[in-house]
Order: structure tokens, then C-alpha cells, then sequence
């Protein structure tokens, strides 16, 4: 009885295999709505997002700037008004309401170039950092205090009063000469660079001048 | 006798792959936190949309006030009734657990920091995960003699004609480079270096 019964079952035995794997089959349709879960997780997001290291400074970015330093595109994310006004050198722009548009894609999503954000603060460069992350791009980073940063600090420096250090005097003679490079002209600049063509061509006839007198001097002696 | 053997095979294959299939399903862990907007209805939102709040409008009704400082400025000094969330841990469970409350009750959340550019990352992050009843405050935060000063804080405006002013200080220096009494200064200087070296070597010899 037993046996006819195991029997019984036994014939079902692949219908019933069928049926399970037809079952899990169907719950893989369910599964997908995860996958709509576009870009990184949220917590490694955020950790990227509060790390300091996705800033670059106005002076670091001047710096590269002068030194022609071909590793990084620049990306304006403000509207086209406002970069035809003024804008970086060589720089794109990408207003953040095209951030994602097919055409922007290329800029942001490479690997070639450091790709540095800017606006006229933070804010709207960092909502565009955020997004752009969060699709796993890679070699982001922000114009710390944006365009508003970048004119306190490289076009128009503030000059340090006498009782701050010697390390603020060299930063603001950086500075300065970074501001002249981005076409800023000073009215000392042009009282300084004459003189200099003047003393370039008197020095070098005396030097050659002296040294042909010590020889004989040296000799008679 | 061959038969059975296979279809012994193919059901032992079958059952292995049931449990596999199993396991799988037994140790997927639902992530704690999802994105319920995609990136580019985000960008939508807010590009389109106002989500800003002054300072004025802060004693509202059903409001709930977050503080994404950290806890040391927090205590320092904070807006009345706010709730300390640091950026960092937002997403932990028990402020999880907060935000979700708050949004069952239906509160507008309002998020404010020292300024508003403290304010991008939170707002942005909690906007994604489906937070819609979520404004920020436009608000500066600043200390005077050991109180809190808050005022209203403007973003993306642009204090400076960068351009205007590269134009002017060229325009000024243009002007000053006539002056030639400094020529003159320069070059007298180079002079007296020049004797005196002539000096020493004559009296070597």
C-alpha cells in the first residue's frame, strides 16, 4: 500500500519540480524593483559627500590654471547668461537644469580628466556634484566658494595688514601675480616692468666687462 | 536501467538548484535606505521648484526644525525646538526612525546649518529617499558674544563683476604707465653698484 502510494506521487515528481522552479521563476518578476534603485547606495553617497577631499581650493585651482596643467576640464553650471558674462578660462558650460541631458553625458562621465564644478558659491555645483556622484561618476570635484571665492581670493586679494605672518604676505603675492595672469593689471605692474627691461641689457656688459679686468689683475699679482 | 539513472541526475540537478535559489532568496537583505526619485526627476525638482524658507517664515505651524550642525555648534546655540541631525549620521537608524515619523505626521521638515551651502547635501540626499515634505532655510548662522545671530543668507548670488573689474583695473593701470621720473630712479641705482665693484679690484692690484 505504502509503495503504491510513494508510486503514485513519484510519477508527479517532475510536474511538481516544474511547478517550484516555475514559482521562483515568476518571483524574479518581483525582484527587478530593486533594480530600479538607480546609482550608489545612499550611505556610500554620503560618505563621499562629507568628505572634505571632493572640494579643490581657489588657490590650488589658480595654480593649475597658470601652470597650464592639462589633467581637468573645468564645468560652469550656472545659466548661459551668466557665463557669457564671465566665466573661467576654458571653461564648459553645463546649467544644472542640463546636468543630465545626453549632451553632458561625455564631460561628466570619463575617466581622462578631473572634472572641477563650479558656480557662483557651492550650491549649485554641489547639487550637481551629488547627482553626478550618485550615477557613480567618477573624478568630481567642487570650486570651493565658487566664482564668489575665486574673485576674493585670486582677482581682487585682500592685502594683509603688517601685523599678520610673513606666510599671508607670500600668499598674497601668489596671489596677486596669479591675478595679473587671469588679465587683472596693476598700475605698479607697469612701474616695475620697465625698469627691469632697462637693467637687463646694462648688467650683463659690465659682468663680462669685469671679469676680463680680474683676470689680468690675478695674473700680474 | 540507464533511464533511471538519468532522471535520477536530472532530479538531483533540480533540487540543488531549488535550494540554491533559496538561499539566495533567504539571504537577500532589503537595503535599509532606497531612492524613490530617480537622478533626473531630482534635478527637476530642484531646478523648478522653491523650496527655500526665511527666516520669518520659520515660527510657522507644523513645522519641524533640524539642525544639521554638528552636536558641539548645537549646543552652543540653535534655533528654538530644533532637533540635532549632523550631516553624517543622517542616515542612521534611529534618525531614520525621526524623519519617518515626521513624515507620518505630515510636518513639514525644514533643514538649516550655518549657512545654506551646509544645507546641500542633507536636503538633496533626504529629497532622493522621498522626503517631499522637505524645505531648507536660507539662513546664516553666526555667533555674537555667545548667541546665536541668524540671518537670512542668499545663495548663488554673485557679489562681484569679475569681468567689470579685470576691465577697470586695466583701464586704471593704463593711465599710470606715463609717469617716467621712475625710469630715471631705476637705473641710477645700477650705476652705483657698477663703481663700486670697479673699486675693490683696482685696489687688489
Amino acid at each position: 500500500m505504502v509503495n503504491r502510494k510513494v508510486a503514485k506521487v513519484l510519477t508527479f515528481r517532475y510536474t511538481i519540480l516544474a511547478l517550484i522552479l516555475v514559482i521562483l521563476a515568476a518571483g524574479l518578476v518581483l525582484l527587478p524593483k530593486y533594480q530600479k534603485h538607480e546609482g550608489i547606495n545612499p550611505e556610500e553617497l554620503l560618505s563621499k559627500a562629507i568628505s572634505p577631499e571632493r572640494y579643490i581650493s581657489t588657490d590650488l585651482l589658480a595654480e593649475k590654471l597658470v601652470n597650464q596643467d592639462p589633467s581637468f576640464i573645468l564645468i560652469d553650471v550656472r545659466d548661459e547668461a551668466e557665463y557669457a558674462k564671465y566665466s573661467l578660462p576654458n571653461a564648459i558650460n553645463i546649467p544644472l537644469k542640463k546636468l543630465l541631458d545626453e549632451d553632458s553625458i561625455p564631460y561628466l562621465n570619463q575617466s581622462q580628466y578631473n572634472v572641477i564644478l563650479f558656480s557662483n558659491d557651492n550650491f549649485n555645483a554641489d547639487q550637481a556634484w551629488l547627482l553626478c556622484s550618485r550615477l557613480n561618476y567618477k573624478n568630481l570635484k567642487v570650486l570651493k566658494g565658487g566664482l564668489n571665492e575665486w574673485y576674493k581670493t585670486i582677482i581682487n586679494p585682500t592685502k594683509p595688514s603688517e601685523n599678520m605672518t610673513a606666510l599671508d604676505f607670500e600668499l598674497y603675492s601668489t596671489r596677486k601675480a596669479a591675478s595679473m595672469f587671469f588679465g587683472v593689471a596693476y598700475p605698479e605692474q607697469f612701474k616695475v616692468d620697465k625698469p627691469v627691461v632697462v637693467k637687463k641689457t646694462a648688467p650683463k656688459k659690465v659682468i663680462t666687462v669685469e671679469k676680463k679686468k680680474k683676470k689680468p689683475a690675478e695674473g700680474g699679482c | 536501467m540507464k533511464e533511471l539513472e538519468k532522471t535520477k541526475r536530472i532530479s538531483i540537478a533540480a533540487v540543488i538548484t531549488i535550494l540554491v535559489v533559496l538561499i539566495a532568496v533567504l539571504s537577500y537583505k532589503k537595503p535599509k535606505h532606497l531612492y524613490t526619485n530617480n537622478t533626473k526627476s531630482t534635478l527637476e525638482n530642484i531646478t523648478n521648484n522653491n523650496y527655500f524658507v526665511t527666516l520669518e517664515e520659520l515660527n510657522g505651524e507644523n513645522l519641524a526644525l533640524i539642525d544639521v550642525r554638528n552636536q558641539f555648534e548645537f549646543e552652543k546655540g540653535h534655533i528654538e525646538n530644533a532637533i540635532n541631525i549632523y550631516t553624517p549620521e543622517i542616515l542612521n537608524d534611529y534618525n531614520t526612525n525621526l524623519l519617518n515619523n515626521l513624515k507620518t505626521e505630515n510636518k513639514t521638515i525644514i533643514l538649516y546649518g550655518s549657512n545654506t551651502n551646509d544645507v546641500t547635501i542633507p536636503f538633496l540626499m533626504l529629497n532622493q529617499l522621498g522626503y517631499t515634505n522637505i524645505k531648507m532655510a536660507a539662513i546664516e548662522n553666526s555667533y555674537y558674544q555667545n548667541k546665536l545671530i541668524s540671518k537670512n543668507d542668499t545663495i548663488e548670488k554673485s557679489y562681484a563683476d569679475i569681468k567689470g573689474f579685470i576691465e577697470e583695473s586695466i583701464k586704471k593701470a593704463s593711465i599710470e604707465p606715463k609717469p617716467i621720473p621712475v625710469k630715471i630712479v631705476a637705473p641710477k641705482k645700477v650705476i652705483t653698484v657698477q663703481k663700486k665693484k670697479k673699486k675693490p679690484a683696482e685696489g687688489g692690484c
